[in-house]
């Protein structure tokens, strides 16, 4: 294949591709979460600007998760782009060069984003500003969302490189690829469902009328999002949809089993079950992304041969994050204890 | 070679990283120093029961978090995008050798993420020992992740022994680990303070106000005894080398030590009056400037410690533009883009010579150079170079200034690279088309072998007297021929007659006026610290004069005679004819007369590199634009303002402060000689090693005007080389003969002498020479292919020029003439206008007294080699002339 040549060599793995890509998958599944979260919420919250009954009141504590969703969302995107890089860094380097500019801009947005989330929630229901603030969050996010996906993709498709022998301004975007746009309205349809059941789920005991709401949010943008997955699917080339469809047993089984966790989370969540409606929905994003990963692999098929990777394991430094990530996860619960619990000690 | 290039040529990604990163690491320095300010703040509120100073602390975070969560947090990510935009490579290496130590450091940025949310957003509901728990998890976890960072930071400067182990642990712990981090936690509580006074000035209540101040303050001075100590500590473990190249050779490290050196001491200050006066409108203003001043430090501090690592990204390892250093040999062996991934050119053509060059642009210079761009444009760097000037930057680049990497590649891809680079100065090409020397007729003065009662034979001390000319700007040879003559009265016993007579000399019409042609004398009071009377030599001497007679050396001679080559018609004739009388002082009578050339040339193709046109009517003499070109070199190469200066009227002579014995200069100590420098300097960038070589800056190109190499040696294609060695040999022995200055070393390390350079001779410039006998062992013809290199006199007394015949009475030049213009010599401005005192007084251009022709001075033919050994014998090479 005439494309082969333009891979980079790839650099020698620390441990097991397996451990790296569990971790990054891992981490991937906590980062979407907050994001479609920042983004379901923030479209919630404008779409319903003053469009009810004491708005800000409601919502105003909404609007206060919001900064603080942005600050572990992003900070939960460094795991999973630290892992990707280390299995597939050779391919991710050069698409995200091949789209630089568009890249880079991220970093700068991102800063102007993280603090429209501030102005937001500090404006909130004291200035108009605030909903332009709340604009211009989700209008970047919608634009960051498109650059990883379109990085990702290009990632994932090496025959698609050569058009760097025609643009080198880090300008590429694959416009005329069609899984793009479905790939595309699909973490965004996925954003208002999940913030639908969260918003659902952060009412529950306190507003049931908004709780049923957010389910309803839920309900529909599942809908939508079963109709953009099957455009999805089909908008792959054939084979690779032929393997979901039958072709690779562990491919159509996940993705089978993250329909039916769909369906299943949907017809609970119409039975206003919210909890299991939030377990099987729970079950389906980590379907999901399994799926997104086997696509990945479908993909890469003729360029990437994981057991090729050379492996120098670092065992003992293996060892030390692992005790480290466990001493972190031990100390942010203790401190989410000593926060969150009843202040019954006598103060200073 | 690995990955593709960004092609950004106007604001490179190299720079995109300097600003993301100098902001980041302001403000990251300040999140770990800040963390651990709150906690001590908030604990000494707390112990004081000051409720003040926790309302203090209260705001203070608010600020702390908008400013290191979000901006200091998201461009921390950003360092990371554009080093991997930039640098793919090398950012790959990183993250797969310290992936689990990125991971580790995550784990420290999460727990301070939550910690300082909780500490934010629980600080009225927390309990004080709590809060001030967490806001202890906070500082703590901060400076974890400073100490993980750190570590990789430094591998970078210093991979020590990961090198050859590639072990993580070899990495981390690398020699400059420990001291960086003393260095960076002392930043870090600087910086606290720094950023605490932000906070503070903004406290309505005065009193309050300049408390807290002052205990900003303290935070800003406490740490400076760490930050010096640590600071001398962190530089002397960096490799000697490093420092060397990058705070000595490369300048630009001087500017961000400048920076970084006025920022220290304005940060100390300014802070000293923002602490003691109290107007609060001053202190608000004083806070912004001061912060915009810590910003320059730290961006001076970066700065340094991005420069020492070049041309390294991971020292010892990865070059700056992603090029492992163990592919070098190989890459310049099989070629660069050969191997490169992301070009579509393989090996360069002549039609795809510029196509190849922008690639090869991309892969090695884009990373640090832009196009006309924000910053290493290199347009401007190359601004004054000609294609022949890029090619041999381009062949000498990294050798001495090794804080830029070599070009790496083979010879066709280095001349592709150098034709974009020209392509970028809109090609401009200047032609010097070759010079025909007109020869002219020569008259040869008149002797009557029956008659006469005297010879008298002059000669010019040096082969060629070149003269810069140049003196608006620069100089290092001014005008200034010398000669020397003796009488010899005929006989039996010829007799030197030095007593009684009277020589003079005089120079042949249209040469009268040198000073219509140069600028010497205009700027002779700051080349030589004199003002000197126009056309006349330093010594006082003018076109026409008369000889002094050297009671030591017995021969009369006359010094700093200032002809030109430049004849008032404008012709341009480097061998203007002088007339030399010896005069009988009693009488008047005229004892001898005879002529001959003042070899003297204002030919330096300095332009062949450096741009410009010759000056003087196109033919000779550096130009305006070429002396610019240079002086901006020197003084951006050694931080000089030479340019400067000769632009204020006051242009320098070179040997000012380099020594040179042929300009009697002393110099200054620990400079090379000029000598010295300018041959290993230009040794190490000209890309030819054999007379070509020489050419660009002697007076001897075939195509050039003056052709000085003339001689019988030169006729039988006897080149600079074989006596003086080829240009890496010849710079070799003199710099090795250079004692006591820094920089030899550096010019001598990449040349490559054929002879090993630990059998070269060191040569002291002037005062050694290649000697005739090396090659004429006894006189004799010499063997086949040898050469006279790297065998020198051992002082001045054995020179060609001062040594004399068996008897001590003759000087060898007397009879042979000049270096370089040995009888028979062959100038190209006339046949014979060299030989003339061999006409005249044998007939024939050969040695005075050869082929027999002792009658010369015996009026006979004599038995007995008296004067040297083989000297009665017909000359072995007449064939020559008939060519």
């Amino acid at each position: 294949m005439q494309h082969i040549p333009l891979i980079p060599y790839p650099d020698p793995i620390p441990a097991p591709a397996g451990i790296l890509i569990l971790l990054e998958q891992l981490f991937f599944l906590i980062h979407i979460i907050l994001i479609n979260l920042i983004l379901g919420l923030g479209l919630i919250l404008f779409f319903k600007w003053k469009r009810e009954k004491n708005f800000f009141l409601v919502n105003k504590l909404i609007a206060k998760k919001i900064p603080i969703l942005f600050a572990i969302g992003i900070n939960m995107a460094i795991p999973a782009l630290l892992f990707l890089q280390v299995t597939f860094g050779h391919l991710f380097y050069t698409s995200s060069i091949l789209m630089g500019t568009f890249w880079i801009l991220i970093i700068p947005f991102l800063i102007v984003a993280y603090y429209s989330s501030y102005v937001h929630y500090k404006k909130f229901d004291i200035s108009w500003i605030a909903k332009y603030a709340l604009l211009l969050m989700i209008v970047i996010i919608l634009y960051i969302a498109l650059m990883l996906v379109n990085n990702l993709s290009m990632m994932e498709l090496p025959e698609k490189w050569n058009a760097y022998f025609t643009n080198r301004d880090g300008t590429i975007i694959l416009w005329n690829l069609s899984s793009l746009y479905p790939r595309y309205i699909h973490f965004i349809v996925a954003s208002v469902a999940v913030s639908g059941i969260f918003y659902s789920l952060y009412f529950s005991k306190k507003d049931s009328t908004k709780s049923h709401e957010g389910l309803k949010i839920f309900a529909y943008a599942t809908i939508t999002q079963i109709i953009v997955g099957i455009w999805f699917l089909i908008s792959l080339p054939k084979d690779i949809m032929l393997k979901f469809m039958g072709g690779n047993g562990i491919a159509t089984f996940i993705l089978v089993f993250g329909i039916v966790a769909t369906i299943l989370s949907l017809i609970f969540a119409f039975k206003s079950r919210l909890k299991i409606s939030l377990l099987f929905l729970i079950l389906t994003l980590i379907a999901m992304v399994i799926n997104r990963y086997n696509l990945r692999m479908f993909q890469l098929e003729d360029n990437l041969n994981l057991s090729q990777l050379k492996l120098v394991p670092q065992w003992d430094v293996f060892t030390i994050f692992t005790f480290i990530l466990l001493l972190g996860i031990g100390v942010i619960i203790y401190m989410l204890k000593i926060a969150f619990s009843r202040p019954n000690e006598v103060r200073k | 070679m690995n990955y593709p290039i960004w092609e950004l040529y106007y604001l490179n990604s190299g720079t995109l990283i300097a600003i993301i990163s100098v902001v980041h690491v302001f403000i990251s320095h300040f999140a770990v120093g800040g963390g651990i300010f709150l906690w001590l703040t908030d604990l000494k509120s707390v112990n004081e029961n000051n409720l003040a100073l926790k309302s203090y602390v209260r705001k203070h975070i608010w600020f702390f978090l908008l400013l290191t969560m979000v901006f200091g947090g998201v461009s921390g990510v950003g360092i990371w995008f554009i080093i991997a935009l930039s640098s793919p490579w090398a950012t790959s290496i990183l993250i797969h050798t310290f992936v689990f130590g990125w991971a580790i450091e995550w784990v420290f940025f999460i727990v301070e993420i939550i910690a300082l949310l909780i500490y934010h957003y629980k600080f009225e509901t927390l309990s004080d020992k709590n809060r001030l728990l967490v806001a202890f998890i906070y500082a703590a976890a901060a400076w974890l992740s400073l100490f993980i960072i750190n570590g990789i930071i430094t591998f970078m400067l210093t991979p020590g022994d990961w090198l050859k182990t590639g072990n993580f642990w070899d990495g981390f712990f690398n020699p400059t680990n420990l001291p960086s981090l003393v260095f960076r936690t002392a930043i870090c509580i600087m910086f606290a303070g720094l950023f605490g006074f932000v906070t503070a000035v903004f406290e309505k209540e005065e009193k309050l106000r300049q408390t807290l101040l002052r205990y900003c303050a303290k935070w800003l001075y406490i740490p400076l005894p760490f930050l010096l100590i640590s600071g001398a500590w962190y530089f002397y473990s960096i490799p000697e080398n490093a420092r060397l190249t990058n705070f000595v050779l490369n300048k630009q490290t001087a500017n961000a030590v400048n920076v970084f050196l006025i920022s220290s001491l304005l940060i100390y200050l300014l802070s000293l009056l923002l602490v003691l006066r109290s107007s609060k409108i001053f202190q608000r203003l004083a806070v912004f400037v001061l912060l915009m001043i810590g910003l320059s430090w730290i961006g001076g501090f970066e700065y340094m410690r991005e420069y020492v690592r070049k041309p390294y990204i991971i020292y010892g390892y990865m070059y700056s533009p992603s090029i492992l250093a163990s592919d070098e040999e190989k890459l310049n062996r099989e070629g660069f883009l050969k191997h490169a991934k992301w070009t579509t050119i393989k090996e360069v053509s002549e039609k795809n010579k510029l196509a190849a060059g922008r690639e090869l642009f991309n892969l090695q210079c884009l990373s640090c150079h832009t196009i006309g761009g924000f910053k290493n444009d290199i347009i401007e760097k190359t601004r004054g170079l000609t294609y022949l000037g890029i090619i041999s930057q381009l062949y000498g680049q990294g050798k001495i200034l090794d804080y830029m990497p070599k070009f790496i590649g083979n010879e066709k891809e280095l001349e592709a690279l150098a034709t974009f680079i020209a392509s970028l100065h809109g090609n401009k090409k200047h032609s010097i088309s070759e010079f025909q020397p007109k020869a002219e007729k020569i008259e040869i003065p008149p002797f009557n072998l029956q008659k006469d009662e005297y010879v008298l034979l002059a000669w010019s001390t040096l082969g060629e007297k070149c003269i810069t000319d140049a003196d608006k700007w620069f100089s290092f040879l001014y005008p200034g021929c010398s000669f020397q003559t003796i009488l010899i009265k005929r006989g039996l016993k010829p007799q030197i007659i030095s007593e009684g007579i009277e020589i003079d000399y005089e120079v042949q019409k249209g040469y009268e006026n040198p000073s219509k042609h140069s600028d010497f004398w205009k700027y002779a009071q700051f080349l030589k610290d004199k003002k000197i009377p126009e056309n006349v030599g330093l010594t006082g001497k003018g076109l026409k004069g008369t000889f002094e007679f050297d009671r030591e050396k017995k021969i009369f001679s006359v010094e700093g005679i200032s002809v030109l080559p430049y004849r008032d018609d404008g012709t341009f004739n480097p061998y203007p004819l002088f007339t030399i009388r010896a005069i009988e002082k009693s009488t008047g009578k005229i004892l001898q007369r005879t002529k001959l050339v003042a070899p003297v040339s204002t030919e330096l193709r300095c332009f062949e590199c450096h741009g410009g046109k010759p000056k003087w009517n196109g033919i000779a003499g550096i130009s305006d634009e070429t002396a610019i070109n240079i002086l901006r070199v020197h003084d951006r190469n050694n931080g000089t303002k030479l340019l400067e200066n000769a632009l204020k009227g006051k242009p320098m002579m070179c040997q000012k402060c380099h020594e040179d014995f042929i300009v009697k200069s002393e110099g200054k100590k620990g400079y090379n000689s000029f000598s010295a420098s300018i041959h290993g300097w230009h040794a190490n960038y000209i890309p030819w090693k054999d007379e070509k070589a020489c050419n660009l800056c002697h007076p001897n190109d075939a195509r050039g005007n003056t052709r000085c190499n003339r001689d019988i040696h030169a006729k039988m294609g006897i080149g600079c080389t074989r006596c003086h060695g080829k240009l890496d040999d010849h710079t070799s022995a003199i710099l090795l003969s250079q004692e006591g200055t820094r920089t030899a070393k550096l010019l001598l390390r990449n040349l490559k002498p054929e002879t090993p350079i630990y059998n070269i001779k060191p040569r002291k410039p002037w005062i050694q020479q290649p000697d005739c006998l090396t090659c004429h062992v006894g006189f004799q013809k010499p063997k086949e292919n040898i050469s006279a290199f790297n065998k020198w006199n051992y002082d001045l007394s054995e020179l060609y020029r001062n040594r004399s015949e068996n008897t001590g009475k003759i000087p060898c030049i007397a009879c042979h003439s000049a270096p370089h213009a040995l009888y028979p010599s062959f100038n190209e401005y006339g046949v014979n206008r060299d030989n003339i005192q061999p006409m005249q007084y044998q007939g024939t251009p050969f040695p005075i007294g050869s082929e027999m022709k002792c009658e010369v001075c015996h009026k006979k033919k004599m038995q007995g080699s008296q004067h040297h050994a083989n000297m009665l014998r017909a000359f072995r090479n007449k064939d020559k002339l008939k060519q």
